[in-house]
């Protein structure tokens, strides 16, 4: 494994199911992320791309094949092993219900550490508030927070214990465009400014055109990549990976 | 609409499985308590009809009344003549004489000591015997005793053995036959002598008189004519009754012991049904939360509230209908086991076949079904009023606090606080107290969801220190009021009726213990280890022991009964002369000596009811003397009188002038000066050696065998509200597990980010610790608070003073609280069993 890399999938397989309703929803998938880089993940929805990513995460397990986390087998690792690691060298934003309604926004930020037992580092969590913009609504429960703020949270919460990598599984789906834009721009931000490792699933041209790579999926398997994306560029590629997926049904 | 409600049911059946279970235990309670009292009514009812089979009518002494607390009163024999008499009375086939009291035996060098009664009968031929012998042959002479079979069976006795019987003399005789009671091989807890006729005599001393005279009616006559011939002809003395009223009679007395037990158990089967309503409520609370959505969709479908309100109402109607059908079975089954708890409290139960009334399966069904709909009818008005468009909402974790409820709930728990105060201050009644108490939970069940939010951040602070999981389950729980509330409501009821009884309990056992050491002297209590009722102990007893060198004074009491109007109460009979030595009694007014007058002396709680002092008369009934007005000798203080365990004290030549009875309740002992105590003790030991059911008591032992008693009341119903107790536990895991499925993303999500599966289970554990504890503190707060009243109303008419029972409530707390972490363990297990991505990708 080369040293820049912060992750690696080899040749991932998983079935769910078996027999005649069996489905392989990774077949043979292999992706390498950099360290430091913005990777999107697309594909048309069955492509494996959520799959492929929880694999990546160390949430679901591998019928075959290797993740390797710098230079930790996921594979190898047990669930409690997996759960540690979690919350100690990754960090995730979700669509939707990013947050722990009973915490304050504050408390959702730090919940990683506390969860580990560890500090907050003061200066690095009140430099991630500020840039996101949180100063005056650290004490708010997320009932209290608009929709864009709650995601903000959510990032600044992935982002607080300065994790290998920080996998966002489709950040933006229930964003209005503004609110997404500025989600997607800081994303940007921490991975060229602060050396962020990014993973993130999406099916919008536009967000994956915020990343560094978009990597392209298709039946459980890598089939394309694009470097230095731009939203035009990306749509037409998934128009392309549509097309082929649909007439093989 | 009724095809989607069974569906839910059906397609549901874990979350409403835990309901079931709570409505089914206490219906099983229910049903228990009635098949059991049925069965007992029934076998009693069988018992006595078997025991009058044969005999039409009977004869014997007029007596005021027949029997007192459970008890037939004893009589005196008719004259030897009166059997002429009555054989001559034209109608009367046959009529043979009978003889019948207590007599123990005494097989093999052991002493047979049933919890029952030890009968000694003389046996008449047929067809007046209700007992037949079937192996050997009845008794022909003065040494043959026949003994029941179940009796001979149990002790080992076979025929040709020799056993003792004691009754007022002792004889030993061999048995000759073994004899069955109508299809039984015996009496419940009972042996049976049956000897000659003049050998009975002789053994119960009743020289040559006849106790009662059994008659049955020539072919051609008929009962009432002979009945009115015999009473025309015997005059006043004698009493002529039917067999069947006899039958009637004594069944009716031995169930009236049955009635109390049924009233104390259904008593404690509401409380259970009533914190399953608690469990009822909630659940279907947090299920109707759950359903939102689905239930707006069905109102945007077109359904209207009513439709709604039904479905949730017929779901709750299924259930409680299913689980009225369980706790039916359960309960006949569970029967058996409420006997045996019976039998503890001293209260033994004949056994027989189960009787499942159709009144019992009625009832238990109605409550049931009843208790589930009634509880549900707030969570059901709420799904009626749930808005179509609630459907594109997100689910929320159900409504605040209404103010209007918080308000009205402080307002009425303010109330119940106000009549609790009133009576702590000892200006209230019990019935103000009871009142008190129901209002008192009812302001805080309205009160509850404002509170618990407050009371969880409170309580909770040392969950903190287990971290983020901790933190978490203290912020749940104060996140959802209602839940919280309700959960820990139902079990902070079974809670403060344990902390209650132990209250009261506990005030009694002390203010016993107090009042015995402060007025009886006496070195030793000598007492018989049976009940009262059973005979106590005979009266050389005292000679002997009086005769003793090392003892000074063997002073004698005696117990009888009277009819006072239409009540029975008790009295003690007692030796002037000799009491002050071994008792510290303080009369307020009157002599001790002047009972031997024929006075009575009350205790002075019951003199100034009645109106009475000194020098005015009493009026009291006795059996066999009839109405007798005794002057009223002294007044008695309060806790002297309940340290002799009576409120009417007579003297023993009195006694003996009104009752026939010649047996001891007790005999108090002084030693002599200077007496080495356990020699002393050795000596009076050997003196009882011929009585074994004489047991020699020092004052501590004295004050446990009184105590005894409010013990097992206190940890019969203590094990009872424990039965409660898990069903509010049940609750607690029900709400918690129903929880869970609703926080199954936050869950997910938790999980996502990296809290263990040991914190997840940490956390759920925590919250339902935290409930129990909320549970605690509400429900101790009440126990002990009601149960201070309770002895404070209780002490306005008795000496009883508010004992906190520490150690018992240590327990309670530390058991609640234990038993809230076992009541999280399935909980917490589901909620690790979560699939994490399912959990998240749910959107």
């Amino acid at each position: 494994m080369q040293p820049d890399l912060a992750a690696q999938a080899q040749n991932l397989v998983k079935i769910y199911g078996r027999g005649d309703t069996a489905v392989r929803a990774l077949d043979g998938a292999s992706v390498a992320i950099t360290a430091g880089s913005f990777t999107a993940v697309m594909g048309p929805s069955g492509s494996g791309k959520s799959t492929l990513m929880h694999a990546l995460a160390g949430l679901d397990t591998v019928d075959s094949g290797r993740v390797l986390l710098g230079g930790t087998d996921l594979t190898a690792l047990d669930e409690r092993r997996r759960t540690l690691l979690r919350r100690e060298r990754l960090g995730f934003v979700f669509q939707g219900f990013n947050l722990i309604p009973a915490l304050s926004a504050a408390e959702n930020i730090g919940l990683p550490l506390a969860l580990a037992g560890r500090p907050v580092e003061r200066a690095w969590f009140d430099e991630l508030v500020a840039t996101l913009g949180l100063a005056d609504r650290l004490h708010h429960r997320p009932a209290e927070l608009s929709g864009g703020q709650q995601q903000r949270v959510a990032v600044a919460r992935a982002l607080i214990a300065r994790p290998d990598i920080v996998f966002a599984d489709e950040p933006t789906g229930n964003l209005d465009s503004r609110s997404g834009e500025a989600l997607l721009a800081f994303l940007g931000h921490a991975a060229r400014d602060l050396g962020q490792t990014i993973v993130m699933v999406t099916h919008d041209p536009r967000a994956a055109a915020h990343a560094d790579r978009v990597v392209f999926l298709a039946d459980g398997r890598v089939v394309d990549e694009l470097g230095e994306p731009t939203a035009d560029a990306v749509l037409s590629r998934m128009t392309r990976l549509d097309a082929p997926a649909r007439a093989g049904r | 609409m009724w095809r989607l409600t069974l569906r839910n049911a059906v397609a549901h059946p874990a979350r409403l499985a835990l309901t079931l279970l709570a409505v089914a235990l206490g219906i099983m309670f229910v049903t228990g308590t009635l098949v059991l009292t049925d069965t007992s009514g029934r076998a009693l009812d069988a018992q006595f009809r078997t025991a009058a089979a044969g005999t039409d009518l009977t004869v014997r002494r007029a007596t005021a009344f027949d029997d007192a607390m459970g008890v037939e009163v004893e009589r005196d024999p008719l004259p030897a003549a009166t059997l002429e008499r009555v054989r001559a009375v034209p109608g009367v086939a046959d009529a043979q004489p009978a003889a019948r009291g207590q007599a123990l035996l005494t097989a093999g060098g052991r002493t047979l000591v049933p919890s029952g009664a030890s009968l000694l009968r003389s046996w008449t031929p047929e067809p007046f015997n209700a007992f037949a012998v079937r192996t050997g042959r009845p008794p022909l002479t003065g040494d043959e005793v026949v003994l029941d079979a179940a009796t001979a069976r149990e002790y080992h006795v076979a025929l040709g053995d020799t056993v003792t019987v004691q009754a007022a003399s002792t004889a030993a005789l061999r048995v000759v036959g073994l004899a069955w009671f109508g299809d039984r091989p015996g009496l419940p807890d009972t042996t049976v002598a049956l000897v000659t006729l003049p050998a009975a005599q002789r053994l119960l001393g009743l020289g040559d008189g006849v106790p009662e005279i059994a008659v049955a009616v020539a072919e051609g006559a008929t009962v009432a004519q002979v009945r009115q011939r015999l009473a025309e002809r015997l005059g006043a003395d004698a009493e002529v009754v039917t067999g069947q009223d006899v039958a009637a009679a004594s069944a009716s007395a031995a169930k009236g012991q049955v009635g109390y037990l049924r009233a104390m158990l259904l008593a404690l089967a509401g409380a259970a049904l009533l914190v399953g309503g608690f469990l009822i409520a909630n659940t279907f609370a947090v299920v109707v939360g759950q359903r939102t959505r689905e239930l707006a969709v069905l109102r945007a479908a077109g359904a209207t509230g009513r439709q709604l309100l039904g479905s949730v109402l017929g779901e709750a109607a299924l259930v409680g209908a299913a689980a009225s059908a369980a706790g039916i079975g359960l309960g006949v089954a569970a029967a058996a086991g409420l006997r045996a708890l019976a039998g503890q409290v001293g209260v033994p139960l004949p056994d027989g076949d189960l009787v499942l009334l159709p009144r019992t399966v009625a009832a238990a069904a109605v409550i049931g079904v009843l208790i589930t709909v009634a509880a549900a009818v707030a969570p059901a008005r709420r799904a009626a009023r749930i808005a179509p468009v609630e459907a594109m909402r997100e689910a929320a974790t159900g409504p605040a606090a209404n103010r209007a409820r918080a308000l009205g709930g402080a307002v009425v728990t303010l109330a119940g606080a106000a009549a609790l105060g009133v009576v702590l201050a000892g200006r209230g009644s019990l019935g103000l107290l009871g009142a008190g108490a129901l209002v008192t939970v009812g302001g805080l069940t309205l009160l509850g969801p404002a509170i618990a939010p407050v009371l969880a951040r409170i309580a909770g602070r040392p969950l903190d220190l287990a971290g983020v999981p901790g933190r978490l389950a203290r912020q749940t729980a104060a996140r959802a009021p209602r839940r919280t509330a309700a959960t820990a409501m139902a079990l902070a009821l079974g809670l403060a009726l344990i902390g209650f009884m132990a209250v009261v309990g506990t005030s009694v056992r002390s203010a016993i213990r107090q009042s015995y050491g402060e007025t009886i002297t006496a070195d030793y209590v000598i007492e018989s280890s049976r009940n009262e009722m059973l005979g106590g102990l005979p009266p050389d007893v005292q000679h002997h022991v009086a005769a003793l060198d090392e003892v000074a004074v063997a002073s004698r009491l005696r117990y009888g009964h009277w009819k006072d109007g239409t009540m029975t109460s008790a009295l003690t009979a007692v030796d002037p002369a000799t009491l002050p030595r071994v008792t510290s009694l303080h009369l307020v007014a009157g002599r001790l000596d002047a009972l031997a007058g024929g006075g009575v002396i009350l205790a002075e709680r019951v003199a100034r009811e009645r109106g009475l002092s000194v020098g005015d008369t009493l009026p009291m009934t006795f059996a066999r003397t009839g109405e007798q007005r005794l002057p009223v000798a002294g007044l008695l203080r309060d806790a002297d009188a309940q340290a002799l365990s009576t409120d009417y004290i007579i003297g023993l030549d009195t006694y003996a002038r009104l009752y026939a009875e010649n047996v001891d309740a007790s005999v108090f002992v002084r030693l002599a000066d200077g007496a080495d105590p356990a020699a002393a003790r050795r000596a009076i030991e050997a003196a009882l050696a011929g009585t074994p059911t004489a047991q020699l008591r020092d004052q501590a032992e004295a004050v446990a065998g009184r105590t005894r008693g409010v013990d097992e009341i206190l940890g019969v119903t203590t094990a009872l509200l424990l039965f409660t107790v898990a069903i509010a536990l049940l609750g607690i895991t029900n709400t918690l597990a129903l929880s869970i499925v609703e926080r199954t993303r936050e869950i997910g999500l938790l999980r996502a980010v990296g809290m263990s599966r040991t914190q997840l289970r940490w956390m759920v554990r925590g919250e339902a610790v935290l409930v129990a504890v909320l549970a605690v503190v509400i429900g101790v707060a009440l126990g002990l608070g009601f149960g201070a009243g309770a002895v404070t109303a209780l002490g306005s008419t008795t000496p009883l003073a508010v004992e906190v029972p520490f150690g018992r409530l240590a327990l309670i707390v530390a058991v609640a609280t234990v038993a809230g972490l076992v009541a999280g363990l399935l909980p917490a297990r589901r909620a690790t069993r979560l699939d994490v991505l399912d959990a998240i990708s749910r959107a």
